[in-house]
């Protein structure tokens, strides 16, 4: 009860903290109230798109010859995942810049001499000067894919002024329409998810998504993109609130080949691959380390688990068992096995004498984790629980004496760590945290194979839980046999896919998500249709300042009031 | 009618007259008529950045401290640590003694110390401040007249870029991380030489004017109807917008001329590499490029990260990192420190050293660019071992145009850190009076170095 409370008192102080930054930060600001009345649909959620949502977006809509030369505003992770963290995110000054660069440089490329009888579909009356009807067909037709929904009138007659003058300034009907598609492309409307509800018609007392925002959640989770034509008319015609319409949605969205995307984008997410792409290490040590290590790395994990998980649609859990993987050129020589197939990528198979046991074992997740002179058993024994079970570990007490771990240059990492174990104030976490890690210790700071440290060999012998292992495998089969690795995914996808971390209210549903996945024989399209189709999964959740007062029992964030026909 | 006192004799008595300090914006009537110089005769512009550094500097409880000096106010030691300042020591005020109260918040290790500095308060979370930092109030009093109004730079070469600017305490801004990156932000497609004899407004700019307004046009429709913390994220965007069209503004008045502005040559990519060499070398290109940028008055309020709180740094072929090493080097019960972490520390300097060099050797005036700045520099920790957020060492660099009186020690045992971010903020004339919260709110600068 009284973490509860402690936890409501910090959640109450960092609002009212906010509340009063947000006035202050913004004095020129005016005071917008919420809106009032009742069957007025209202904003439960802003959200910025992510790099990767953005990229494919412009991929889906515009063609994949348009080159997108940029970089995006960092990212932030929350709970593990970056897709809560970006729900808190704005956009910057600095970062505004870049999407306005980048916005001019795709509308340049769209609308370039060779593409534009291919991007517009239709001719301007005078190519000097401005037209209406033909701006307003590709203003609208975009505009829709670009916001998710149909444009109102006036977002629509706001670009129409704009390529007017663009045309007329620049004599350049092409002109003016590449301003009107760049003020698309740095609109708010593109560049975060408004999330809508409206009341349910069926019960006005009670509010849900619109269908376009029900569109847009679906297609960010299953295909990490906008959604294409077909979503949006199903949201269009209401098909999409009905039970067959949405299902009839989720399969076509499962089976198709996009489904991989969403996949990858999600582990990306989860197993904090980001991290990849800045990867260093010290090329003294590690002389074999490069970015397109790096790079072939996480690819190989991303194409293990489609392989695995997507194309033969086996058991989630063998993820951490299965030695079927894929390798390249750069990385064959870091693994130390010949490559002959003259395909970039190849298919192979790890033998049981590797020592290695699926994705934990491969350089993705063990280089990531590591410094860059050393392995780190702490750092993958933190991850291991943080990533696959839901286990996150505290922040390390801030007066602690570190006196007793001494020399990296003698004996093995084990001898060092124990002295942490021995350490009161460390002991409590570094107990559970480097345990799992030690198991993965004949993997060096690059996920090469060694047995000897310091001349030293290396003892593997590791606990999760409690549980005792030996070596990576033995880590493995422990993960792939513990009930809460199936739990933790469940959670995480419904964390990723509604952008907020599950609370106590969810557990009931995280339960029954976790039956009916194991029900599938853990099949990961399966809990993702399962997922996407559940009611959960469209739930509407007031933020604070927004909260009507008829409102869906479901919500317990916003207590109901029980008169009244007005937002609060 | 004449006032019965001078705005001069004004001046003289408030700001050197007694020891009282007031927060006061800078107002115009402390400007000379044309508004191009203090009343004293200083030249404007004054720029204003902050640097900061991971892991702190050596001062144990046991007495080995390597950095701060027994000596305070002028003519301060030059303590092993500091070595690498000498040359600009008339110039660095050195704080220390100062600390990080938190009124019962955590000490989230390697971020409460920087966020208190910068937002003057200790946060509830990792990650995120509770209020702005300091940067942007500088930025919205003096950042507003050139193209940039607030440029970030990260030379760390970490995993993820590293920043501590922010409006909203969750967004925080994208730095620049190579010299290309920030040579093509400053002086690539965009930058208008100010000393070219045949400036013409560019048409492209009224163009680009016109996406803006088409975006703006819907601010009210989106924003009815938003929750409050909807509403922060909306307004920071517009913000952003409303930076982008000052900018766009910016660019179509003839710049003035800068003497002291000779656009570089392009740099070349340096390795990607986080040894402690690599890190420093990007540090100095960075600061060379920056250095330039304020020369040529494309921005006039910087934030240099040079390593992250956790620094990932290494000597190369050595496997440990700085941030291990601070932590499992034992202290030298001889030395009464950690010779390797003091080491580092003193590379650390070094760094630092060249970073201010760099703005050093720009003649502006009388003076140097340095003169006419004022770098605010600090760390996470104090002593980084046991990560204290006592002792946290601060400097303020530089003459900030002939208001800060520098080349001083100033010990206070157990202050806020907050009043040397005030003094910092008071110095470049931003109109802050007080700041922080708790126990951490103040009013009273420090008046020693105020001129």
């Amino acid at each position: 009860l009284l973490r509860k409370k402690s936890r409501w008192l910090s959640r109450w102080v960092s609002f009212a903290f906010l509340c009063a930054f947000a006035i202050a930060a913004t004095p020129r600001a005016r005071t917008f109230e919420p809106v009032t009345g009742e069957n007025q649909a209202i904003k439960v959620g802003v959200r910025r798109i992510t790099e990767s949502q953005y990229r494919h977006t412009i991929v889906d809509i515009f063609g994949p010859q348009i080159k997108i030369n940029a970089r995006f505003e960092p990212e932030r992770r929350e709970d593990g995942l970056l897709a809560i963290g970006n729900a808190q995110l704005s956009l910057t000054a600095s970062g505004f810049e870049q999407y306005f660069a980048l916005a001019s440089s795709i509308a340049d490329q769209v609308l370039s001499e060779k593409q534009r009888a291919v991007s517009v579909g239709c001719k301007p009356a005078n190519l000097n000067d401005a037209d209406d009807s033909c701006a307003r067909q590709l203003i609208e037709s975009y505009g829709e894919r670009l916001f998710r929904r149909p444009l109102t009138e006036s977002e629509i007659l706001a670009r129409l002024k704009t390529a007017a003058i663009g045309a007329k300034q620049s004599g350049d009907f092409y002109a003016g329409l590449k301003l009107a598609l760049t003020s698309l492309l740095v609109a708010p409307e593109f560049l975060f998810r408004v999330e809508t509800a409206e009341p349910n018609p069926t019960n006005p007392k009670q509010y849900r998504l619109d269908g376009y925002t029900k569109a847009a959640r679906l297609s960010f989770l299953l295909w990490d993109t906008a959604p294409d034509r077909e979503l949006l008319d199903a949201a269009k015609s209401g098909a999409i609130h009905t039970e067959a319409g949405l299902k009839q949605q989720i399969n076509r969205m499962v089976t198709s080949p996009r489904f991989e995307d969403g996949v990858r984008a999600f582990f990306t997410d989860m197993l904090q691959f980001d991290g990849l792409e800045n990867l260093v290490k010290d090329p003294m040590i590690y002389p074999k380390f490069s970015q397109s290590i790096s790079d072939s790395a996480k690819e190989q994990t991303l194409r293990t688990i489609i392989a695995l998980l997507v194309r033969d649609k086996r058991d989630y859990r063998d993820l951490f068992t299965a030695n079927e993987t894929f390798i390249n050129r750069p990385l064959a020589a870091v693994y130390r096995i010949p490559f002959a197939s003259s395909s970039e990528w190849a298919a192979y198979t790890f033998p049981q004498s590797s020592g290695r046991s699926g994705i934990l074992t491969q350089i993705g997740f063990l280089s990531l984790f590591s410094h860059p002179g050393t392995s780190s058993p702490t750092k993958r024994g933190i991850k291991v629980l943080e990533i696959f079970m839901c286990q996150p570990t505290p922040d390390p007490p801030a007066n602690v004496d570190f006196s007793r771990v001494q020399d990296s240059t003698k004996g093995t990492v084990r001898g060092r760590l124990l002295d942490h174990m021995q350490t009161v104030g460390c002991a409590g976490c570094h107990r559970l945290t480097d345990p799992p890690g030690l198991a993965l210790e004949h993997f060096d700071g690059l996920g090469q194979l060694r047995t000897m440290e310091n001349g030293s060999r290396i003892d593997v012998n590791g606990e999760l839980n409690g549980v005792k292992c030996e070596g990576a495998q033995g880590l493995g089969k422990l993960l792939h046999d513990n009930p809460e690795v199936p739990t933790c995914l469940v959670r995480k996808v419904y964390a990723y896919g509604v952008g907020r971390k599950t609370e106590d209210q969810d557990e009931r549903y995280i339960a029954e998500q976790t039956r009916m996945f194991a029900g599938s024989g853990y099949r990961l399209p399966d809990l993702m249709a399962q997922i996407a189709l559940s009611p959960e999964f469209f739930k509407v959740v007031f933020p604070g300042g927004t909260r009507p007062r008829h409102s869906n029992p479901a919500t317990k964030r916003a207590p109901l009031q029980k008169s009244g026909g007005k937002f609060k | 009618m004449s006032l019965p006192f001078t705005r001069r004799s004004f001046l003289r008595g408030m700001l050197s007259g007694s020891a009282v300090c007031i927060g006061l914006p800078t107002l115009d009537w402390f400007l000379n008529d044309n508004g191009t110089a203090f009343a004293d005769g200083t030249k404007l512009p004054v720029r204003f950045g902050t640097y900061f550094w991971g892991l702190g500097l050596t001062d144990t409880p046991t007495g080995g401290t390597r950095w701060v000096p027994s000596k305070t106010g002028r003519g301060y030691e030059v303590m092993p640590e500091l070595e690498p300042l000498a040359a600009v020591k008339e110039k660095v005020s050195v704080f220390s003694g100062f600390r990080v109260i938190g009124d019962g918040r955590p000490n989230l290790v390697h971020w409460s110390g920087h966020a208190a500095i910068l937002s003057g308060i200790a946060p509830a979370a990792s990650g995120r401040f509770d209020a702005p930092s300091l940067d942007t109030r500088v930025a919205d009093a003096i950042g507003t007249g050139t193209r940039f109004k607030v440029l970030d730079i990260d030379a760390s070469m970490s995993r993820l870029p590293v920043s501590y600017s922010t409006r909203t305490g969750y967004t925080f801004s994208t730095p620049e991380t190579t010299p290309l990156a920030l040579y093509t932000r400053l002086f690539g497609a965009g930058f208008q030489d100010p000393n070219s004899d045949n400036w013409q407004p560019d048409p492209s700019i009224r163009l680009r004017q016109s996406v803006l307004s088409a975006v703006k046009d819907q601010r009210q429709a989106l924003m009815a109807g938003v929750s409050k913390a909807d509403q922060t994220k909306l307004d920071q965007y517009f913000t952003s917008v409303r930076e982008m069209e000052n900018q766009l503004a910016i660019q179509l008045q003839k710049p003035d001329k800068c003497e002291s502005c000779v656009p570089p040559a392009a740099p070349k990519e340096l390795p990607r590499s986080a040894s402690v060499d690599a890190v420093r070398a990007n540090t100095k290109a960075l600061a060379k490029l920056l250095a330039m940028g304020l020369a040529c008055n494309q921005t006039r309020v910087f934030n240099f990260v040079h390593t992250a709180g956790t620094s990932e740094t290494y000597i190369a072929g050595q496997s440990k990192i700085y941030h291990q090493i601070t932590h499992d080097e034992p202290t030298d019960a001889k030395l009464g420190y950690q010779p390797e972490t003091s080491k580092l520390a003193g590379l650390v300097m070094q760094a630092f050293g060249d970073f201010l060099m760099e703005l050093d050797a720009i003649k502006e005036g009388a003076g140097t660019l340095l003169d006419h700045s004022l770098i605010f520099a600090f760390s996470d920790t104090g002593y980084a071992k046991i990560h204290a957020i006592e002792n946290i060492p601060m400097f303020l660099a530089g003459g900030a145009g002939g208001r800060h009186k520098a080349g001083q020690h100033i010990h206070v045992t157990g202050e806020s850190v907050t009043r040397v971010s005030l003094t910092a903020q008071q110095l470049v004339g931003a109109p802050v009076g007080e700041f922080g919260s708790g126990s951490m709110k103040t009013a009273r600068p420090i008046s020693e170095v105020v001129a």
